[in-house]
């Protein structure tokens, strides 16, 4: 069986198009989304009416999050004040436009999903705002595989995607507690593995390709895809529908367009 | 009374007319004064050459007159004329007309205005790309202090074409923690030449000194580039803020040193 | 670089805070830094008197460095000042009666004190904090996962964390460890690497003031990285104030 899973569209409905024609090529069995439907992006509502047409299983990301809340994107994940001004001229645009049954849909997303041994979230299994990325520490990656007790964890939020496998992990402990002798324990886990599944409307790869990912559940084969579309038409929605132009320069680029993560595991105390 | 030594520079963007200048100063042993003519509102170069090389005084238009009345001897004088320039039309005050005149150009460059107008022609650096109509751009950014991570993405945004298509862009900026950054692009060289002027870190409020920013390009966004440098400044709180910040942190280090 | 004596929980009971400070000062190697974590009130009337008594250390005492605890928290988030709005797990935990009791025990003026503590402290390679750095609830005991002992002190990249949520005196060592590593991105793949984990430690300081009579509290040399727990009975009918180690 395959799955598709895809993330981070962020209102860009052409890349959302190419990906599901390449999702259908591929025959894929299944389709999960990892939430971020909206923001930065030009089509919000048509985004989100295709994720509902389809029927897609979508937990909620943290921008879903935003928009529901009223809320403004904590300014620890903009590296500048600068990003920071562009990131709430994006949430305010979405704000304005987003219909309502559309802003219901997105508070109702659930905050993770799960099908036998795989996991889907948005950030982490903690929290919908933690980037896990490729650089974390490979038994904080543990810890977070292993809180899902899945064996495989799918997640967005960094914009790029990657595969890690964490295996034969092992950790051996010494114990001394007042009143009882001193024991020794020991920790081992089985192969687990992180899959960032990218982002289709916002790349941060350096290329303006959408990038989701397949998992083969019979190989046990994990790819991860890059699809072509034609973004030039998103570039002109943006101008067209007065979101900054400098998101249309950014976006054929495969530059963020306003927030990075700095700090991998810096959580945001909102 | 010695004839005065003059010289006037001129030369095509980026060419290198300033570095040229700079070159001179240090070679020679006697005092040296600066001036950039129209420079308008902008004084990048003048800015960077007195906080960079001792013993160059950089003067005004106002300030020559009073020095051509009574000049030092031994003294060279340095005029910079600007690409915009029109070089026919500069009339020079008597006691300049027995001027030396020096183009500083690109190689391979024969035959132009400045060949006509020049007495020596010196080699500068490699143009590698014309504008058939470059326009110019400057803005004075005095008093305002700029996030530092902000104005780097600003930078790699306008270099790389956001904005228009640049041939050349210097500034002069005060950044967060106090200091006062030189940044120099010329298209076709890779790398923004960025380097933190030799002055001291203000940190007592919005900084009383230069700074500001000149763009030359074609098809420039003005109004995305004056809004971009705005979103770029910082209030009066934060500037308060992390001016407090570095105080303390000089402070601690002051204390660990003694 | 001399001791540090850790404590937590000492829970409004100023005869245990006295007695610990009575041990501290009886001891052959110097105490030179006072970590309090947290729990220094409860909802008793006495818990204004004990805040006095940390905010004024004698002259042969050290001054105390203090975080907040649970019961801290739960303070401020009555006052409108905590990370969330309601006091859910205060009235989950103790019922809605104890609103009041906590409004009531600790005077206006104690909440800004309370207000400007930190919420964990650094000190050298060691995170000294109530719960952890996830929250002031989060309890680490000696049978909290490995990986999630090993996740809460890899957060803030610290060799030692001492923590006072659970109460207990213990000593929780990850002694070695590793992991096998591999990354595939759109441009390349790694091959996998062996990563070995740090030597770390997670240590229970023990609590102060919730059992009467008795006090337990945590002393560490940075030098040689040794921890050894105290024990300190307290209180009438007990004779002279008697520790043990």
């Amino acid at each position: 069986m395959k799955v598709a899973v895809m993330s981070c569209i962020h209102g860009n409905y052409e890349a959302l198009n190419a990906v599901l024609s390449d999702i259908d090529n591929q025959n894929a069995d299944k389709i999960y989304c990892l939430g971020d439907l909206v923001g930065y992006g030009p089509h919000p509502n048509a985004v989100v009416e295709m994720i509902r047409a389809l029927d897609i299983p979508t937990c909620q990301g943290c921008w879903d999050e935003d928009i529901v809340e009223g809320l403004n994107s904590c300014e620890c994940s903009y590296p500048s004040v600068l990003a920071e001004k562009r990131g709430k001229l994006a949430h305010d645009w979405t704000n304005q436009v987003i219909h309502p049954e559309v802003r219901e849909f997105l508070a109702q997303l659930p905050l993770s999903l799960r099908d036998e041994n795989l996991c889907f979230v948005h950030g982490s299994p903690h929290n919908q705002h933690e980037y896990l990325l490729p650089e974390v520490d490979a038994f904080v990656a543990m810890e977070r595989v292993l809180a899902t007790g899945a064996d495989i964890l799918f997640c967005g939020h960094t914009h790029v995607p990657y595969v890690r496998s964490l295996d034969a992990g092992q950790l051996q402990i010494r114990v001394k507690s007042t009143g009882t002798t001193e024991r020794d324990v020991s920790f081992s886990a089985p192969l687990k593995r992180i899959v960032n599944a990218g982002s289709v409307g916002e790349p941060r790869h350096g290329r303006p390709n959408a990038t989701y990912v397949i998992y083969d559940t019979d190989a046990d084969q994990i790819t991860l895809r890059e699809v072509e579309y034609d973004y030039q038409k998103t570039c002109a929605a943006i101008i067209d529908n007065g979101l900054p132009p400098i998101f249309a320069w950014r976006l054929a680029r495969g530059l963020e367009f306003a927030e990075r993560a700095d700090d991998p595991t810096h959580v945001c105390e909102r | 009374m010695q004839p005065l030594n003059i010289t006037l520079v001129a030369g095509s963007i980026g060419a290198g007319k300033t570095t040229w200048i700079q070159q001179q100063v240090h070679t020679t042993a006697e005092t040296a004064i600066y001036l950039s003519l129209d420079a308008g509102e902008t004084a990048v170069d003048s800015t960077y050459l007195a906080a960079e090389v001792p013993g160059l005084t950089v003067l005004s238009a106002v300030q020559l007159a009073n020095f051509l009345e009574h000049p030092t001897d031994g003294c060279v004088v340095y005029l910079e004329l600007g690409f915009h320039i029109d070089l026919n039309s500069i009339i020079l005050p008597d006691p300049m007309a027995d001027c030396r005149r020096v183009a500083v150009l690109p190689p391979g460059t024969r035959h132009t205005e400045w060949h006509g107008w020049a007495d020596v022609v010196v080699t500068g650096a490699e143009a590698s790309i014309t504008l058939r109509q470059p326009h110019l751009w400057r803005s004075a950014l005095s008093g305002q202090v700029l996030d530092s991570a902000s104005l780097n993405t600003f930078w790699y945004e306008l270099t790389n074409g956001a904005y228009g298509t640049i041939q050349r862009a210097k500034g002069i900026f005060d950044v967060a923690d106090g200091r006062s950054l030189y940044f120099d692009f010329v298209a076709g060289l890779p790398e923004t030449t960025d380097m933190e002027l030799n002055l001291p870190r203000w940190l007592n409020g919005r900084p009383d000194r230069f700074s500001g920013t000149e763009i030359v390009g074609e098809a420039l966004d003005q109004t995305a580039i004056a809004q971009t440098l705005k979103d770029c400044c910082l209030d009066e709180q934060a500037i308060a803020y992390y001016q407090q910040q570095i105080k303390d942190l000089i402070e601690q280090q002051g204390e660990e040193v003694a | 670089m001399n001791d540090w004596a850790i404590l937590s929980g000492i829970e409004g009971n100023l005869a245990a805070y006295e007695a610990v400070l009575a041990d501290i000062k009886r001891l052959r190697q110097p105490v030179e830094e006072l970590y309090i974590l947290g729990d220094v009130i409860a909802p008793t009337a006495e818990s204004e008197q004990v805040i006095q008594r940390v905010r004024s250390p004698q002259q042969n005492e050290p001054v105390p460095q203090v975080c907040q605890g649970w019961w801290e928290e739960q303070l401020l988030i009555l006052h409108g000042l905590g990370r969330t709005g309601e006091p859910t797990e205060l009235i989950e935990r103790y019922g809605i009666e104890m609103v009041k009791t906590l409004w009531d025990a600790i005077p206006r003026e104690m909440v800004e004190w309370v207000r400007s503590l930190d919420f964990g402290l650094f000190e050298l390679d060691c995170l000294l904090i109530h719960g952890s750095s996830v929250s002031v609830s989060d309890e680490l005991t000696p049978d909290t996962p490995a990986i999630q002992m090993l996740d809460r002190l890899m957060r803030m990249d610290a060799n030692t964390l001492f923590c006072g949520r659970s109460g207990l005196t213990f000593q929780y060592e990850i002694q070695q460890g590793t992991v096998t590593s591999s990354m595939t991105t759109l441009d390349r793949s790694t091959s996998p690497q062996a990563i070995a984990v740090k030597p770390r430690q997670v240590v229970g300081v023990g609590n102060v003031g919730r059992l009467p009579g008795q006090a337990s509290y945590a002393l560490y040399r940075p030098n040689s990285n040794q921890v050894e727990f105290r024990t300190v009975r307290y209180g009438a009918g007990k004779g002279f104030q008697r520790a043990s180690p």
